[in-house]
């Protein structure tokens, strides 16, 4: 059978498309011009007339510019463009038996930036989201203070506030790639990671004001739904950074992420930035609850456990390409991605595009901030070559992010947390991206 | 020009100043919390048993509460019903490929075990027990484990002395526990790289490959999607004919019905959209088969009053005294009409 040309193709997947809905259509296309791409090298004029109608192109007025739009107010709270519905928080189902003790994950192949928007934070609940009323909801100050505390909504916000950029990240993210690669899917392997401006009070003001006694070096943080989750904080944390916050991203925080009130442990594992937050007691010694010895410890090779495991280390990973962004079209090509550590700051990542053997640093791009998401870029020109890509970030204390390799050996394949390792993306000549280990 | 003598200029700093001091210290936010309001929320317990209330309990008698309020999802023997947790079992197993972590094989402090029972179980209606139950049901669990005998009396002055076998299997946070050079070239042999593909057919990826035979992509399409895979296989043995779920949501439904799905969405669903604890799945018109011939009035008593069955405890308003008792009875009607 003869070739088709390019044109032939395209027209045919554009007839093939029109019962698709809009969106499905898009990635009909997408995932079409990949395989164009790979069967024939195309000019970039041809693709330009495969993403939409012609009517709507130059030379002609498209439809948009013929007719009025919708008024305002339509959206009281505004919503993305119906063309974006894609752009979700995604679950895994077969992870947990149902949804109120579950997680989602945020869509990190479709953000841009470092600031992960409200409606994309991924959310990890173990009793559901409460529906609280700020004006019936406390936070309790008690233990080893001199003056036990009650505050409301009100009082909490009279305090001066604050405002840091910040990534929360669940310490199970890419857990479930120890043994072998799993997901095939950016969203699945490194989505339980979110990065918000955050607006509270430092929670050393709080415990300042009821006056915490020289025994005090330990906090238990309680909250208020129906898991009460708890963990205990050493007081070094407290002074260090840890915030009590009520807003995220200018407004107040979403349900999901613990409204009307939640702790923030910059670059601590997210369990202990406990939402709802109605409770904290000073003690002189951590509690051991459930979830820092039953979870949240990291079981070892030898079936000893590394317990107040806090710290997310160094990890970083490429958002484009990635399986659901695979190489369209030869050429030029940003090769882009997200790094993050919890001691600090990223000092440099570098990218290899030959499974490890050889290094190039990659540029930080934007704002380079203590704990938070950090945005790296190299460009680069792609002729079809297959590409086993990774990334390798270092951040302030010297810190290179490892090999899997290295992390096996440590601590053997059964402790779910912190798996920060080297991740390999395996780029097809077609452009198809595929989730790899390289042992 | 705006001018200030110099000497009024000082003293004004010098009030800033004053004022920024006392300040920092000064907010005079919040109100006194008193002793009465800390008791009801303090309701922590430690490692070393402080905070356990005042009383007793034993395993005798924490089997019941145990069947009712726990087995469904635990299992009988704490042995784990489907995807929910195992409770006992796993001795000798953390160092294993596969090792199973349970009370008795991993938790290094049995304090932790009242503290979490009365904090968030039952997973339905966390906070619903009292101390008694939680001290019968927490010695059940350590007998489930063989950590206690059946009468041994479980108390706030000896439930922290009980030395959990896996006590000692803890260490705090050694890392950085690698360290990994910032190779830049000739890091690794070409020829000695294995690359282990993912298994396909686990991950959700409908969304973005055209085709692609994927799981679903929520908790209750995966529901739907096993209750539809499970119907062709019961339609293939007997030879029915499927009844398309598009025809079921057609059904015509009372006015009281329709009001009743968002109660029963908001107060219901949790367990019988899915099954969880034995409840009846809204979907699984066999299993309402026998108590629809019941009739709805006895059905509507059950719901509002709560009803121990063979499948497991359905409690009262599904835990929800906050509801009307109108409220409930159209999530029966509801439910009863989407049999039809
Ligand atoms: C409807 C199902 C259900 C019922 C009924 C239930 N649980 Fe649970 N249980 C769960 C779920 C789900 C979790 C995990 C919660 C999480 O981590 O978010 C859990 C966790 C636990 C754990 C911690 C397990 C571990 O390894 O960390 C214990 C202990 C426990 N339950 C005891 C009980 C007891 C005792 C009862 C009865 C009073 C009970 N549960 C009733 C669903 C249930
Ligand atoms: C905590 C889980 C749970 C919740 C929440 C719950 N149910 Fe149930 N329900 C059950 C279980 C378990 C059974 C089955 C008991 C048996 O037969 O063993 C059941 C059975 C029933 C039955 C059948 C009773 C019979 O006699 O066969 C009705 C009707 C019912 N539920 C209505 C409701 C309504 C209405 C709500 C919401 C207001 C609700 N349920 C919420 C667990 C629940």
């Amino acid at each position: 059978m003869a070739t088709p040309s390019t044109q032939q193709l395209l027209q045919t997947m554009q007839g093939a498309s029109e019962h698709l809905s809009t969106n499905d259509r898009r990635d009909f296309l997408r995932r079409g011009v990949s395989y164009v791409a790979g069967a024939a090298a195309v000019g970039g004029a041809t693709l330009a007339s495969a993403t939409g109608l012609t009517s709507n192109l130059p030379p002609n007025e498209p439809q948009w510019g013929r007719q009025l739009g919708t008024g305002v107010v339509e959206n009281p709270y505004g919503l993305p463009s119906r063309h974006e519905s894609q752009v979700v928080r995604r679950t895994v189902p077969w992870l947990t038996a149902e949804s109120i003790s579950s997680i989602s994950m945020s869509p990190l192949q479709d953000l841009k930036g470092i600031i992960t928007p409200n409606g994309l934070v991924f959310e990890r609940y173990h009793a559901g989201v409460p529906d609280i009323n700020p004006d019936e909801h406390r936070l309790m100050i008690h233990g080893l203070v001199d003056n036990p505390l009650i505050f409301t909504m009100e009082d909490l916000m009279r305090f001066p506030s604050v405002s840091e950029i910040k990534f929360i990240e669940c310490p199970a993210n890419g857990g479930m790639e120890w043994r072998g690669p799993q997901m095939e899917a950016l969203q699945f392997t490194h989505g339980m990671l979110s990065c918000c401006e955050w607006t509270g009070v430092p929670l050393k003001v709080l415990l300042d004001a009821a006056g915490v006694q020289t025994a005090g070096k330990w906090i238990l943080a309680e909250g208020a739904d129906g898991a009460h989750m708890s963990r205990s904080i050493p007081m070094e944390k407290i002074l260090d950074d840890t915030l009590v916050v009520y807003a995220q991203n200018g407004e107040m925080l979403r349900p999901e992420q613990g409204y009307p009130l939640r702790l923030l442990n910059p670059g601590w594992e997210g369990n202990t930035s406990i939402k709802w937050l109605r409770r904290i007691e000073v003690g002189d010694q951590p509690w051991h609850h459930r979830e820092e010895t039953s979870k949240y410890t990291d079981l070892m090779a030898d079936g000893r456990a590394r317990r107040f495991t806090f710290v997310q280390e160094c990890n970083s990973v490429i958002t484009s390409p990635c399986p659901e962004n695979p190489i369209v079209r030869k050429g030029f090509l940003e090769v882009e991605g997200l790094a993050w550590t919890g001691r600090g700051t990223i000092k440099g990542v570098d990218i290899s595009f030959d499974g490890g053997v050889s290094w190039r640093p990659a540029q930080l791009k934007g704002l380079v901030l203590d704990k938070a998401l950090t945005r790296f870029s190299l460009s680069t020109q792609w002729q079809g070559e297959p590409w086993l890509i990774q990334s390798r970030a270092y951040d302030d204390t010297g810190y290179v992010q490892p090999t899997l390799a290295q992390l096996r050996e440590q601590r053997g394949v059964n402790s779910i947390y912190h798996k920060n390792s080297i991740h390999t993306w395996q780029v097809a000549p077609t452009g198809e991206v595929k989730n790899v280990q390289i042992t | 020009m705006f001018r200030l003598p110099k000497s009024a200029l000082a003293l004004a700093l010098f009030a800033c100043a004053a004022v920024g001091a006392s300040n920092s210290q000064d907010y005079q936010i919040g109100t006194a919390a008193t002793a009465v309001e800390i008791a009801g929320w303090d309701i922590d317990i430690r490692a070393d048993g402080k905070g356990l209330p005042v009383g007793s309990g034993n395993a005798i008698n924490g089997e019941e509460s145990y069947e009712i309020f726990c087995a469904s999802c635990h299992g009988v023997f704490g042995e784990g019903e489907g995807r929910w947790p195992v409770l006992a079992g796993g001795e000798g197993t953390l160092a294993d490929d596969r090792p199973v972590k349970t009370v008795g094989s991993y938790w290094p402090y049995a304090s932790t075990l009242f503290d979490y029972i009365r904090r968030a179980m039952p997973f339905t209606a966390p906070m619903s027990l009292d101390d008694q139950q939680v001290y019968d049901i927490t010695a059940y669990v350590l007998y489930l484990n063989d950590l206690i005998g059946e009468d041994f009396e479980l108390s706030q002055d000896n439930l922290a002395q009980i030395k959990m076998p896996n006590q000692d299997g803890f260490f705090v946070d050694n890392r950085p526990d690698v360290s990994n050079p910032r190779c830049m070239a000739d890091c690794a042999d070409p020829a000695s790289l294995m690359i282990q593909s993912s298994l396909s057919g686990i991950t959700p990826i409908g969304h973005f490959v055209e085709g692609a035979d994927a799981p679903a992509s929520s908790h209750s399409g995966q529901h739907d999607l096993e209750a539809s895979k499970e119907a062709e296989r019961k339609a293939a043995i007997t030879g029915e004919q499927l009844v398309s779920s598009v025809a079921q949501k057609n059904a015509v439904m009372s006015a009281e019905a329709i009001a009743g799905e968002a109660t029963y969405k908001v107060a219901c669903g949790v367990c019988h959209d899915s099954g969880l604890a034995g409840a009846p799945k809204l979907a699984d018109t066999d299993a309402w088969l026998t108590r629809l011939q019941q009739g709805k009035e006895i059905l509507t008593i059950h719901a509002l009053e709560g009803y121990a069955g063979a499948k497991g405890y359905m409690p009262a308003k599904g835990g929800r005294a906050d509801l009307s008792d109108e409220a409930v009875t159209n999530a029966v009607l509801f439910m009863v009409e989407s049999q039809q």
